[in-house]
């Protein structure tokens, strides 16, 4: 159920202050304390053990862009989208290339950075538009097929055209905007997680205005019943194209201020893992909760960290480690699908599962 | 001119003519009964009109315009709206919800007045909610608005569809068989509502299996026999005519 | 090397795909499950296979019988653990349940078995066929000297027997024919009295039984690995769809133009690039999804 349907009906001409707009807010602060930080002399000096988490928490901040726009295509829409990977990473190599000074192999035009940050936006929500295009009438596990096979053909591309997209290696030498301002690595981690963070608060205000209004009410409908969606007079394929673009949108706004802030781009940070990690961070939490599948990615998340300071302590070399935790993140989909369809926050109702 | 002219439909499926060359009128302000044993089409003839499925043969006209294999959403925002015959609720949503998604015009399911908020967006909303609360209680599910309607009877499943079609006010409603599976006395609520809803001046097609209710309700009953036109005409006429006894009695 | 030694190569990949493929896809028109988890069974074939004959050691054609119940066994036991019991939640989660399935076992393998590869110690006949003049268009020769091995022999000449049986099984059997009628119509099955849960059981079976000599076959074209079956996973399936999902024969047709493809693609594809030939399986597997969904015989996978 929306926020707005808790209030009584016809109360005043605005709705009153929400989750959306607490979001807004926040990202806003966020945002701007990263400029301080990073534009004055201010310096701050962190402790050394918490990198870690400076580092996880903001690759968490970024998967939540990701993981936001999944939830609007399958926890809203009902679009199995099993290639989103593929919209990160071509928003991270458009950035790169675009903005790149010195790839090393590959190409880099250094253009400034918000031109390509921009330009990679725009050209995942055209490959968006292009997969929706093509595949969003197929049926639901086709369409996972479809997206997957995407992701899988993209991936090969950009190991193979080593020219273009600089091999195995990818794309060096990609300009880092906020560590060029603050300086020194300290201030420069801190400063990233808020900047990204409040990006990512952004998003998750628009992404509740969208999903709260009348505009959120067609796109649940055709997740429930496509047919009796358009027999009451909607365009149902102009909604999910529309959905599939958002989300690839932002997942390629996601991989640009990944290229920002990582300074090099490859094939190792796009792989299937992503959106095996995304995916579970969402189904976890609950999906078509905005918040719920944050929580669930943070959960995943802090698995990941927990195996970090695991690892230290485990009489086994790190390779066997990854296999382990690799095995838990898979028997935590299998679990969860199977004893918490509708997720730790999700609503089985409302997402008409048993429970 | 009528406002619904089907004019020669044709529908296979895998070489079986389900509608063959059929042609069935509706005139505006009509109640127009659709009969006619099990497989005659009957659902096949709506599907085709409402644009589910796109037919192989012949023209469908709706207020003058040829709209034969026009999609669904058209048809509807034209005026032209059905409801189904295994009731299809959005289950995964509540009552209100569904009642109020059929809302027409609503300039907030546009992305940007719906991020912007406008005013004519809430004012539009506002209108949409009081009218789905109305409705709503007309039909008395107020007890049930926040209900998911999956929970549901089934009775209250076809006063749900009809509520939720209602929303868009349209000039013709094609109700596919409205009664199966309600108890008696629901059924004779049912059929007073769209006996009112025809006096208020809404054209409506009715498909029922079942005689008895369909003749004390329209003003003309069509039967059709494996696709095609059998008999038309005042409803005791038709129901004393002896093709549609032995299409009756042969099933 | 000439287009029709890449011809061999190609008939050698359809092959021991088609094996794979045929499980896969029966997998998916009894169980209406598409298994990305497919690729493991294979892989557990394959290392059954050669700890089998390495380790033992037996004759090839025991270890690949040993191979074969392996996985037959495996399959059966992660169905009952991991799909009967979600058999009601229909195609996504199932899906779902086996993209998580496939990563545990993976790594599961991975941590037992370790990174390495392993090899069949088999002994290789080599005939050639160097008569064939060289038929030269720009850079690609379309003729030139062939080779064949008997390990192409034994690969080609297994999945026609596979095809053989299994078309025995399905038209002559009481099993292969409820299996039909199932995968045609599931309550019409149920109504006329077939127990569709031993059905399924059986399909399951039979899918690990297919997996497991595929990956004996992919173990003794190549090596063994935790990433053996991974590796193929999207070939089968592409296979599989290309010929119809659910259809047998059409899952066989669909192979051999996979492997074709892929083998045709290293061949004309520049040097350096022929790491883009699986690409190509799955371009054509999109291509098919939207050109013709239902494959070369199959039903429609697009909604109404």
């Amino acid at each position: 159920m929306s926020l707005a349907d808790r209030l009584p009906a016809g109360i005043g001409d605005r709705l009153p202050e929400d989750d959306g707009d607490r979001a807004l807010l926040l990202g806003g602060f966020a945002v701007a304390l990263a400029l301080v930080l990073a534009a004055t002399p201010v310096a701050v000096a962190l402790p050394g053990e918490l990198f870690v988490f400076f580092e996880v928490g903001t690759m968490f901040v970024i998967y939540g862009i990701l993981v936001l726009g999944l939830d609007l295509q399958y926890g809203h829409t009902g679009l199995v989208n099993f290639g989103h990977v593929v919209f990160f990473a071509v928003g991270g190599y458009t950035v790169a290339m675009l903005s790149a000074q010195n790839p090393f192999v590959g190409i880099g035009l250094g253009y400034p950075w918000l031109v390509a940050l921009v330009a990679g936006v725009l050209v995942a929500a055209l490959l968006g538009a292009i997969v929706g295009a093509t595949s969003l009438r197929l049926r639901d596990d086709f369409l996972a097929v479809a997206t997957l096979a995407t992701a899988e053909i993209f991936h090969s591309v950009f190991v193979n055209f080593r020219e273009v997209f600089g091999g195995n290696t990818g794309i060096l030498g990609v300009p880092t905007p906020l560590a060029d301002l603050a300086g020194d690595t300290d201030t420069t981690m801190l400063a990233t997680l808020l900047f990204i963070g409040g990006v990512t608060a952004f998003t998750f205000a628009v992404v509740t205005r969208l999903t709260d209004s009348p505009y959120g009410r067609v796109l649940r409908a055709i997740r429930a019943d496509e047919l009796v969606t358009r027999s009451v007079g909607k365009s149902t394929f102009t909604y999910k194209m529309q959905s599939f673009v958002y989300g690839a949108a932002l997942a390629g706004l996601a991989g640009g201020l990944f290229a920002l802030y990582n300074g090099t781009v490859a094939p190792g940070y796009f792989t299937i893992q992503v959106t095996v990690t995304i995916w579970i961070g969402m189904l976890l939490g609950g999906a078509s909760n905005h918040r719920a599948v944050l929580a669930g990615l943070a959960v995943i998340m802090g698995l990941r960290l927990l195996s970090r300071f695991a690892l230290d302590v485990a009489p086994v070399s790190a390779d066997a480690f990854a296999s382990i935790r690799l095995i838990v993140v898979g028997m935590i989909l299998v679990a969860v699908i199977r004893y918490r369809p509708a997720g730790i926050w999700g609503d089985p109702k409302e997402l008409g599962v048993d429970s | 001119m009528s406002l619904l002219d089907v004019n020669g439909l044709v529908k296979e499926f895998g070489g079986l003519r389900a509608i063959d060359e059929l042609s069935v009128s509706v005139e505006r302000g009509e109640l127009v009964g659709v009969m006619g044993p099990n497989g005659a089409g009957k659902s096949t003839f709506f599907n085709c009109v409402s644009g589910v499925i796109t037919p192989d043969g012949g023209r469908v006209t709706f207020d003058g315009d040829d709209v034969t294999g026009d999609p669904p959403e058209e048809l509807a925002r034209a005026g032209m709206v059905r409801t189904f015959q295994n009731t299809r609720e959005l289950e995964t949503m509540t009552v209100r919800d569904n009642v109020r998604l059929a809302g027409p015009d609503q300039p907030g399911e546009r992305t940007l007045p719906a991020l912007a908020r406008t005013d004519s967006m809430q004012t539009h909303e506002r209108e949409v909610r009081e009218r789905a609360d109305h409705l709503i209680e007309a039909f008395e599910l107020d007890h049930l608005a926040d209900e998911y309607s999956s929970n549901l009877s089934g009775g209250q499943r076809k006063l749900l569809e009809l509520a939720r079609v209602l929303m868009l006010d349209p000039d013709l409603l094609l109700l596919d068989e409205p009664f199966a599976g309600v108890n008696p006395t629901l059924t004779k609520e049912i059929a007073e509502r769209i006996r009112g809803l025809n006096d208020e001046g809404m054209t409506v097609v009715v498909i029922e299996h079942e005689l008895e209710t369909l003749t004390e309700l329209v003003d003309r009953l069509v039967v059709l026999q494996q696709g095609s036109l059998l008999v038309e005409g005042e409803p005791e006429a038709v129901l004393s005519d002896e093709r549609v006894i032995d299409a009756y009695l042969g099933e | 090397m000439g287009l029709a030694q890449n011809i061999v190569f190609g008939l050698v990949t359809g092959s021991y795909i088609a094996i794979a493929a045929i499980g896969f896809t029966l997998i998916y028109g009894i169980v209406n499950m598409i298994n990305f988890a497919y690729g493991e069974y294979v892989t557990v074939g394959a290392l059954v296979g050669v700890l089998a004959a390495g380790a033992l050691p037996l004759p090839l054609p025991v270890a690949a019988l040993v191979a074969m119940v392996g996985g037959g066994i495996a399959s059966l036991v992660l169905a009952r653990a991991f799909f009967t019991p979600i058999n009601h939640t229909g195609p996504v989660p199932m899906l779902l349940t086996s993209i998580g399935l496939g990563l545990a076992l993976r790594n599961a393998i991975r941590l037992t078995a370790g990174q390495g590869s392993r090899y069949f110690d088999t002994e290789t006949t080599t005939f050639r066929f160097d008569g064939l003049p060289d038929l030269s268009v720009g850079s690609v020769d379309l003729l030139g000297g062939v080779f064949v091995t008997s390990e192409h022999l034994i690969v080609i000449g297994s999945a026609v027997a596979v095809f053989v049986i299994l078309h025995a099984l399905l038209t002559r059997t009481d099993v292969g024919i409820a299996m039909r009628a199932m995968g045609d119509d599931e309550d019409l099955a149920r109504v006329r009295g077939i127990d569709t849960q031993m059905i399924r059981d059986s399909v399951w079976v039979l899918a690990g039984v297919l997996a497991g000599l595929a990956g004996v076959l992919i173990g003794i074209q190549t090596s063994v690995s935790s990433t053996t079956g991974f590796s193929h996973i999207l070939q089968i399936l592409s296979a599989a769809i290309l010929g119809g999902a659910g259809s047998p024969y059409g899952a066989i047709a669909g192979s051999y133009v996979i492997g074709l493809v892929v083998a045709l693609s290293v061949a004309f594809l520049p040097t350096g690039m022929t790491g883009l030939s699986t690409a190509m399986a799955f371009l054509i597997l999109i291509v098919v999804l939207l050109v013709k969904p239902s494959g070369i015989a199959g039903q429609e996978v697009r909604e109404a």
